[in-house]
Formats: C-alpha cells, sequence, structure tokens
C-alpha cells in the first residue's frame, strides 16, 4: 500500500469503518511507514479531543413539555407560539 | 364467552375519547422512539443555528414533522438517524427562506453562548502539559465552528454523535466514500484550528492572563 491508499483509508481506520482486508493491508503500511502512523495517531487524537472536549446541552425542560404535549395532542399543528428561554 | 381482550379492535362508539387507540399506540411508539433522542436533537441543532431560540424552534418542528409521518418510518432502522435528517432539512429550508448563509459564523455570538454555560460545566481536570489538554471547550468549540460546513458536520454525525458512515452518507446524501475523504480533511483542518488556539490561548499566553 502506498501513502495515498493509506490516507485515503484514514479516517476509517479512526473510527473502526474499515473491511478486514482493508485493515490488514493498513496496519502493514504503518509497519513501516512513520510518516502515517503520526498522522494516523494525530487522527485519533483529534476525534478523541472533540469527544471529550465538546459540551453536551441538555434540552431544555420547558422543550421536552412542549414536544411531549404535541405528541399527546396528535397531529394538531402548534400554534406560533412564542418560545419559552 | 370472552374473547382475548383485542386491544387494535375499537368499535366506533369510542370516539368519545379524542384519540383512537391507533393513535395513542402511535403516541406510545412515538416517545419511545423518538422523543428519548431529544438531546441529541437539541445538541445537534445548537451546532447548527449557533442559537439556542432557534434550536428549541427547529427540534419542535422537527418532533411536529415526525409525528405526522412517523407512520413512513421503517421499524427497526435507526430512528435518531432519521431525526437527524428530517432536523438537517427543516434547517436548510429555514436558512433558504430566511436568506441567511449558514456557515458564516457569529464568533461573539458564540462565545457569548458559551460563556453562559461555561460556569455549569466546568472542567477542572486540564492539568497536563500536552497542549492538547489545555484545550478549553470554548476552543475546540469555536475550532469545529470555523470549519466549513460540509467538514464540520461529517465530525458532528460521526465524532459526537457516534453514526455510522452509511448513516452519514444517507444523511448528507453522498457516497460513502466521500464522507470519508471529508472526515479526513475535515480532522486535519481541525487540527490545525486546535494547535493554533492552543498556541493562543494556552502556553503562550502566562503574561496576558
Amino acid at each position: 500500500m502506498k501513502c495515498d491508499k493509506a490516507r485515503e483509508l484514514m479516517s476509517a481506520a479512526v473510527d473502526g469503518e474499515l473491511t478486514n482486508r482493508e485493515n490488514q493491508a493498513f496496519t502493514l503500511h504503518l509497519q513501516e511507514c512513520p510518516a502515517c502512523t503520526a498522522e494516523f495517531e494525530e487522527a485519533k487524537k483529534t476525534k478523541q479531543i472533540i469527544q471529550e472536549k465538546i459540551v453536551r446541552f441538555k434540552a431544555p425542560q420547558s422543550l421536552i413539555n412542549s414536544i411531549m404535549e404535541l405528541s399527546l395532542s396528535g397531529t394538531k399543528e402548534p400554534s406560533d407560539s412564542p418560545m419559552i428561554d | 364467552m370472552s374473547r382475548p381482550d383485542p386491544i387494535r379492535k375499537s368499535s366506533p362508539d369510542t370516539k368519545k375519547n379524542p384519540l383512537s387507540t391507533e393513535e395513542q399506540l402511535k403516541q406510545r411508539e412515538f416517545q419511545d422512539e423518538a422523543i428519548v433522542h431529544i438531546n441529541a436533537l437539541y445538541n445537534y441543532a445548537l451546532h447548527l443555528t449557533l442559537n439556542p431560540h432557534d434550536a428549541n424552534d427547529l427540534v419542535q418542528e422537527t418532533y411536529l414533522k415526525a409525528y405526522k409521518f412517523f407512520g413512513s418510518f421503517e421499524k427497526g432502522t435507526n430512528c435518531k438517524a432519521w431525526l437527524f435528517k428530517i432536523l438537517k432539512n427543516n434547517y436548510i429550508n429555514r436558512y433558504r427562506k430566511n436568506a441567511r448563509e449558514p456557515g458564516k459564523v457569529d464568533y461573539d455570538l458564540i462565545k457569548d453562548f458559551y460563556h453562559t454555560i461555561k460556569d455549569t460545566r466546568r472542567d477542572s481536570t486540564e492539568t497536563e502539559t500536552d497542549y492538547f489538554h489545555s484545550l478549553l471547550h470554548e476552543e475546540v468549540y469555536m475550532a469545529m465552528q470555523s470549519l466549513p460546513e460540509e467538514f464540520r458536520e461529517v465530525i458532528q454525525l460521526c465524532d459526537i454523535e457516534g453514526f455510522t458512515y452509511e448513516e452519514i452518507a444517507n444523511m448528507v446524501e453522498s457516497p460513502i466514500g466521500t464522507v470519508r475523504s471529508r472526515l479526513y480533511r475535515g480532522r486535519k483542518l481541525l487540527r490545525v484550528q486546535l494547535e493554533e488556539y492552543a498556541k493562543k490561548f494556552g502556553f503562550n499566553t502566562e503574561k496576558d492572563r
């Protein structure tokens, strides 16, 4: 495998989306290519940072309530009500 | 001889109940399948709109549509992915209607937004010397927002929401190969941004603090 092919597979390797065959070839390439290995490590780290550092918000209770109501009142169209903050 | 309770059989007399048995069943299923994803949808809407008020509206519209078309949702498939796709379509329509340009980022707005929640979600474990670990939530968020939409989107869907490539491809209406390469390029761009933030706000700013 050449570096450009490895780069093509890089994201899928990070996300565990490679087929067995691709995975084998990719792993073999990494063993002999420090540059791609470094890039692979960086890509994994970037993913990890996003997962760790992106704040997850909770939907406001008012929103949850209005959606529960919406589904409880059937398919009735809600009025253009101002949202509660 | 009494028959086993035929739940689905409702005589015309039961019309007193405003909702048919079928409708009630639909409601229950909708709550179990769809409403459980409300936090994920709200986060996605926030990332797209950068505005809690718009995010509220967007999520509400999404659920309204989802409920109407719940009959067309294929059971056994990923309901979260289905909802995301509806939200995305709503978002596109809304932006087109308002002639606002998605991708144009109001950094002040993001900053304000972040500062309002910062106090409640402080991470106090950032003592490592690795520059990546010196990054704050806000900086990672800003770096994400600075990416062109096509890259930001796939990163969000993959890394934050955990969708498979196949699901993402379906959502963004592109082949899997495109998803792969967007993720590759997007992460590379993001890395550059993160390094810049780390340099700007992390290591070299001791004297500025």
